[in-house]
């Protein structure tokens, strides 16, 4: 047996004004779920405290709640001391009980055609990964899109999809899902994230949904646009200044020995639009050793056509990346853009391995910079936390030369062809996030990815970092220090 | 009673599990249809939580007679044969329809739906959609019903049934908040699934209550067979508090063995032409012997083993039985399972006639609520095809009786205010009450049975009925109620427990001895009513 602790949310509409956190104390066997707090407090505290719950084993999908912020399922959760259990983001009827008819009746329901034939092996194959859905609105909850558009929300997108793969349907399941927000995806991945079946919602269902729309000509135009510009210039954005490509040397040797080599793949974002980001990073990882190899014949990764279902000259892009690597034998290479990071990580299949720069720095145990008397608050961006499951190694090298102040990890918007395909939502979710930092009371924003840190910087008054801009200033500062004669 | 709050239907459905739904979908066709359930539609019953799958014939070397007589021998010839022989012929057709709406089954090459073998079948004959069967049916049905224009009304748990005169003439539920509602109806099916949370040790989801057997019984029908419940072999054990969790037969049928804690494939010593895939009866009482005999493992169990098996197997066939067990602490691809029996099915229920007739007029049952098609033991996947069989046939019955004048049974109303009024001076948590019957019932009215033991059982849920237990609000009157329910089908368990005087599939007697096998048994049905009980004589159901 063992003792725990736990804050349950409650809340009665027909009585209370707000919901409250309530403490309770419970005795619970070993291997306890939290399903079971919930009956041991229901059976010997209070017999009002109001939850849903059938199957106990992870079938029905009815006790999804939130632990500690996450969204799991209560049956099969292990209870922990000190929890906090919420409701899932959905209107609360009652304590941990939210309303998810509205949600559960936006699902797509198959229209068998005149004309039956049965599903062949491989389509059961394929519709078999959207089809373990057990409907437990884990997904809806955690959907960011959903709380500022109107949008079908996650696990519609993958009944729309499940279908579209299906003989037996009769209905135009692609022009339906663009109808109902199949753009509004950032692709945070929150979804499938949270989902206790594990289902890819947005590389399994949205891109490929996307993927179908294209075929149908239904690509949205400014999409349109930027697959006509990588075509044109091998790049997504266009050319403003010089490139940081044009300000390097293919090989960056560092300031004293090397203690490794990387190669490095810089990314549209941040050879055009931010480079002066880039150039700081090079001076950090040439302080720390390591030396730097950039094949000037790099182009775009092709990150912004997958996410947009635009795949026609993909492998063009991918083969010839990957051949800049390969033909200087390295072993390594370093990314810095999220997105491109998780492009390669998870779209290719190199041959090679690829590290994300806050894992490089942490590899060679970096020089400990000058503490700045800053607060700092992190976004977490989407294609390095749920992408490349990279949480701790950005906050490590932060607290190296700054007080962080955490805040939730939420898509700014930036993602998924939202900010050029549906701006009037990346601004609403990028506003979420300036009040998420004024919360925080951070005078300056700190990220890791050059989307979330554009983006950011247009909605927030506080200056956005780079992780490796602020080492820098961490280095100048040693060194102001240093060469500061004292006065006697 | 505000007149706002009675509802009219031409049909009632009571349950949204696999019968319920595939009822409410051919009702439909009829008239207005109506359909509560006690949870949200598609996620309560036990439908949902079916991993193995459904039987039915479709091959040319396999047969419904072969079918018919493997479905007689498993129940130990206890089934009503007229049930049983429209079970196997309907099966292929009622699977076909879920195809047709879009299920999605495993195939073979020549895309013909999968079949595997299970207990107690000499056909591989079970259909299948990985071990998330149940789900996947639901999945379909919910999504059909969806395209009708059945009204749902979700969270709303039926209390009683009123009659006009002796006929079915709707009910009476309780909301979320537990406001009265009373739904009049030209017929009322039952489709409220089983009740075998009455023990300790359960694979039911939480709305396995037995509601509908009390229900049923409290409005004057018969029920048939209450003895035989089904203990199915694989439950887990661990951890404590999800003790029960079905392990499912597919397991087995993929090839998974048991052994004890000798390591000794025991299953040989008791029936060594079939071993693991006897019949669930045959390798329960296996299990609890081999336990009993202290071959059992720290946490009460046997091994339940499939590492031998490809791990490719085991992740496309098993794909819920690997995730359940990972949260668990424990990968099945590398290590075995612990699994001792766990109360699963109610064989017996209401009695029914082919055309899902109870003994009241307009009142139809379908589902596990219904007695008669397994006899004293269910083969693993009749109950699934049970759903969409049964369930067809009472939503047609159902919906082809005549419309008449409806009116409110206020003396009903009356009763049911009155016995809602007492649980607020209650002074008994309902939950206290079930723990102590979920105990009672495991240790007297188990696996093995004496009659000494289910008298005192018997005694215990008698004085459990005699306790006033106590709704803390409004919202807690249902609860008060479905523990009345649990103690009626409790009783209904062990009353025909004592009536049947022979071990008999699934019920086990060991202190009476007999000489003769269940083929040449001279007992039939064990009857219960509000007006009689009994068992009928002449063997041969």
């Amino acid at each position: 047996m063992k003792d725990l602790s736990v804050k349950v949310f409650r809340f009665d509409p027909g009585c209370d004004d707000t919901p409250h956190l309530q403490n309770y104390l419970v005795r619970l066997n070993e291997g306890a779920r939290v399903l079971h707090v919930l009956h041991a407090i229901h059976d010997e505290h209070d017999p009002s405290l109001s939850y849903r719950y059938c199957c106990g084993s992870g079938q029905c999908g009815s006790c999804a709640i939130r632990v500690n912020g996450q969204s799991v399922l209560a049956c099969m959760e292990e209870a922990r001391d000190e929890i906090t259990i919420e409701p899932l983001e959905l209107p609360v009827k009652k304590d941990l009980i939210v309303d998810m008819e509205p949600y559960l009746d936006r699902i797509a329901s198959l229209v068998p055609g005149t004309e039956f034939r049965m599903p062949t092996p491989e389509e059961v194959e394929a519709i078999k990964p959207l089809r373990s859905c057990i409907e437990c609105l884990a997904c809806v909850s955690a959907c960011p899109a959903l709380k500022v558009v109107d949008f079908e929300g996650p696990t519609a997108m993958r009944e729309a999809m499940r279908l579209s793969l299906d003989p037996r349907d009769s209905c135009d399941r692609i022009s339906e899902s663009v109808s109902e927000g199949l753009f509004t995806c950032t692709s945070c991945q929150a979804c499938w994230k949270v989902c206790p079946k594990e289902i890819q919602i947005p590389g399994k269902a949205i891109e490929k949904l996307r993927e179908l729309a294209n075929k149908k000509g239904l690509t949205l135009p400014r999409h349109q646009a930027v697959a006509k510009l990588i075509k044109d210039t091998g790049r997504s954005v266009d050319r403003i200044g010089t490139s940081f490509l044009e300000q390097v040397p293919e090989v960056l040797e560092p300031y004293g020995a090397v203690k490794g080599t990387v190669g490095f793949f810089v990314g549209c974002m941040y050879n055009l639009r931010l480079p002066k980001t880039a150039l700081d990073a090079m001076e950090v990882l040439r302080r720390n050793g390591i030396r730097v190899i950039i094949p000037k014949e790099q182009i775009c990764c092709g990150s912004p056509l997958i996410r947009t279902g635009q795949l026609d000259f993909l492998e063009t892009l991918k083969s010839r990346n990957i051949n800049a690597f390969v033909f200087r034998n390295i072993d390594t290479v370093m990314t810095m853009c999220a997105g491109c990071g998780s492009t390669f990580k998870n779209d290719y299949n190199c041959p090679f391995r690829v590290m994300d720069i806050n894992e490089v720095l942490l590899k060679y145990e970096i020089e400990p910079p000058a503490r700045l008397p800053v607060k700092a608050t992190y976004h977490d961006p989407c294609h390095l936390l749920r992408g490349q499951g990279i949480r701790t190694q950005p906050r490590e090298l932060i607290s190296k030369v700054v007080d962080l102040v955490e805040m939730p990890a939420i898509c700014c918007g930036s993602g998924g062809g939202v900010r050029s395909g549906v701006p009037e939502e990346a601004a609403a979710l990028a506003e979420n996030r300036r009040k998420e930092i004024e919360k925080t009371g951070a005078e300056i924003v700190i990220s890791s990815c050059p989307f979330c840190e554009f983006h950011i910087q247009e909605h927030t008054d506080r200056p956005v970092k780079n992780i490796t801009t602020v080492l820098l200033e961490g280095y100048h500062e040693k060194d102001r220090k240093k060469t500061q004669v004292p006065s006697c | 009673m505000r007149s706002d709050a009675v509802d009219t239907a031409h049909v009632l459905v009571i349950g949204s599990g696999g019968a319920g739904v595939r009822a409410a979908i051919e009702a439909s066709g009829y008239g207005e249809t109506l359909l509560v359930s006690k949870t949200l539609t598609g996620k309560g019953g036990c439908t949902t939580m079916a991993e193995g799958g459904y039987n039915a014939v479709l091959r040319e070397a396999d047969s419904c007679e072969i079918h018919f007589e493997d479905t007689l021998k498993g129940g130990a010839f206890l089934n009503d044969r007229d049930l049983v022989r429209i079970l196997v012929e309907e099966a292929p057709q009622r699977i076909q329809d879920l195809l047709k709406w879009g299920s999605v089954f495993d195939v073979t090459d020549c895309c013909e739906v999968a079949q595997r073998p299970f207990g107690g079948q000499r056909f591989p004959r079970t259909c299948y959609a990985g071990d998330r069967t149940g789900h996947e049916m639901m999945a379909t049905l919910v999504d059909r019903l969806h395209n009708t224009d059945v009204r749902v009304e979700n969270e709303v748990t039926i209390i009683s049934l009123v009659l006009d005169e002796s006929r079915v003439s709707g009910a009476i539920g309780l909301d979320q908040k537990g406001g009265m509602r009373v739904i009049l109806a030209d017929a009322t099916v039952l489709a409220t699934g089983g009740g075998t949370r009455i023990y300790d040790i359960s694979t039911n989801s939480s709305s396995g209550t037995g509601d509908g057997y009390a229900l049923g019984y409290r409005a004057g029908a018969e029920l048939i067979d209450m003895e035989q419940i089904q203990f199915h072999p694989t439950g887990a054990v661990y951890p404590y508090d999800a003790r029960g969790r079905l392990v499912t037969e597919a397991v087995r049928g993929e090839g998974g063995i048991l052994k004890n804690v000798e390591g000794e494939r025991f299953m040989k010593r008791y029936d060594p032409e079939r071993m693991e895939l006897s019949t669930r009866d045959v390798v329960s009482r296996a299990i609890a012997t081999e336990i009993l005999e202290g071959k059992g493992t720290r946490n009460g169990g046997v091994y339940l083993d499939v590492t031998h098996l490809p791990r490719s197997q085991i992740e496309s066939r098993l794909p819920v039985m690997l995730e359940q067990f990972l949260k668990f602490g424990v990968d099945i691809r590398d290590v075995p399972m612990e699994v001792a029996p766990t109360a699963h099915h109610i064989m017996g229920g209401l009695r029914i006639t082919m055309h899902t007739e109870t003994t009241l007029p307009c009142l139809y049952a379908c589902g596990e609520v219904a007695g008669g098609v397994h006899g004293a033991n269910r083969l693993g996947g009749n109950a699934l095809a049970e759903t969409q069989v049964y369930g067809k046939r009472a939503g047609e019955a159902a919906g082809k009786v005549k419309e008449r004048k409806k009116k409110v049974d206020q003396k009903r109303i009356e009763t049911e205010e009155e016995r809602l009024g007492t649980f607020f001076s209650g002074d008994v948590p309902p939950s206290t009450i079930v723990r102590s019957l979920q105990t009672a019932m495991w240790e007297g009215a188990g696996i093995f049975r004496t009659g000494p033991e289910l008298e005192k059982t018997l005694g215990i849920i008698r004085h459990l009925h005699t306790l006033h237990p106590r709704a803390a609000s409004e919202a807690n009157l249902a609860e008060c109620c479905i523990l009345q329910n649990m103690l009626v089908t409790a009783s209904l368990v062990v009353r025909a427990a004592l009536l049947r005087k022979e071990s008999r599939g699934a019920h086990v007697r060991r202190d009476i001895t007999q000489n003769w096998d269940a083929e040449h048994s001279p007992y039939g049905h064990t009857f219960l009513s509000l007006a009689r009980e009994g068992i009928e004589s002449g063997g041969r159901a």
